[in-house]
């Protein structure tokens, strides 16, 4: 990786730090990223560190910050955790459908009330009706 | 003294949680002030680990937060880093006690004949 593009990367990762540490230790920690590229550090090593310290320094309950700000970075790391678990669970019925016409549904079973057009049951969930040999029967 | 400091003189072992980089940070500065450079550069030599630049940040905002070292006036850019009296201290105190566990240790490998 060419100097300019590293220089950036590694501005680019400080500044994931919060105000008041890159005030303290900005120009240094820029200056040491230099130093050790210089040394043939790999410039990947140096960014996921730097990246790795950013996150402990946010979740890090410190007595001059708020505890709000500490929650705001929990919740954006729950939500994130919960979007891609959302996107995975979401992604998963999708290719069960495609494979699933040959399993018989096990759990219907014959002596099922016949469904009322219109009308839902007492659970509020909306009946499933399965159509086998030209009859309608409810699950 | 600052909230969060501590107080040795009960001569807990207040380092056996603070994980490898403060004690290798701390025995680096128990021979003079060194900058971030000079610490990663002499732990490498002494034991063999390289610090990486966010670890080092993280445990030298610890130590000094805990008042254990401190930083001296910039010189360019790069902020040295003093052990203080508290942090040689609890550096004594953590020796002693590695060094009694060790003992232990080499002490049951011989009477298990291992």
């Amino acid at each position: 990786m060419d100097g300019p593009r590293t220089a950036r990367m590694v501005r680019t990762v400080l500044r994931c730090y919060p105000a008041r540490w890159r005030r303290r230790h900005g120009d240094e920690a820029a200056e040491l990223a230099s130093l050790l590229l210089r040394d043939g550090t790999p410039a990947g090593s140096i960014a996921w560190s730097y990246l790795a310290g950013a996150a402990r320094e946010w979740l890090t309950p410190r007595p001059g910050r708020r505890l709000s700000a500490v929650a705001c970075a929990l919740l954006v790391a729950a939500c994130s955790l919960g979007v891609s678990g959302g996107l995975l669970a979401s992604a998963r019925p999708a290719r069960a459908a495609s494979t699933s016409q040959a399993h018989p549904r096990a759990h219907c079973r014959p002596g099922s009330p016949e469904p009322v057009p219109g009308v839902l049951p007492v659970t509020g969930r909306p009946q499933m009706i399965i159509r086998v040999g030209g009859h309608g029967r409810s699950c | 003294m600052a909230v969060g400091r501590l107080d040795n003189r009960t001569g807990q072992d207040v380092l056996r949680r603070a994980g490898e980089a403060s004690v290798l940070i701390l025995i680096s500065l128990a021979d003079g002030p060194k900058h971030g450079y000079a610490l990663i550069q002499d732990i490498k030599e002494l034991a063999g680990v390289e610090l990486g630049p966010g670890t080092l940040y993280g445990a030298l905002d610890r130590l000094e937060r805990l008042g254990l070292i401190e930083s001296l006036p910039a010189d360019d850019r790069r902020h040295p880093y003093r052990i203080t009296a508290p942090g040689a201290a609890a550096l004594r105190v953590h020796l002693d006690s590695a060094e009694r566990i060790s003992a232990a240790g080499r002490l049951r490998l011989q009477v298990g004949g291992i």
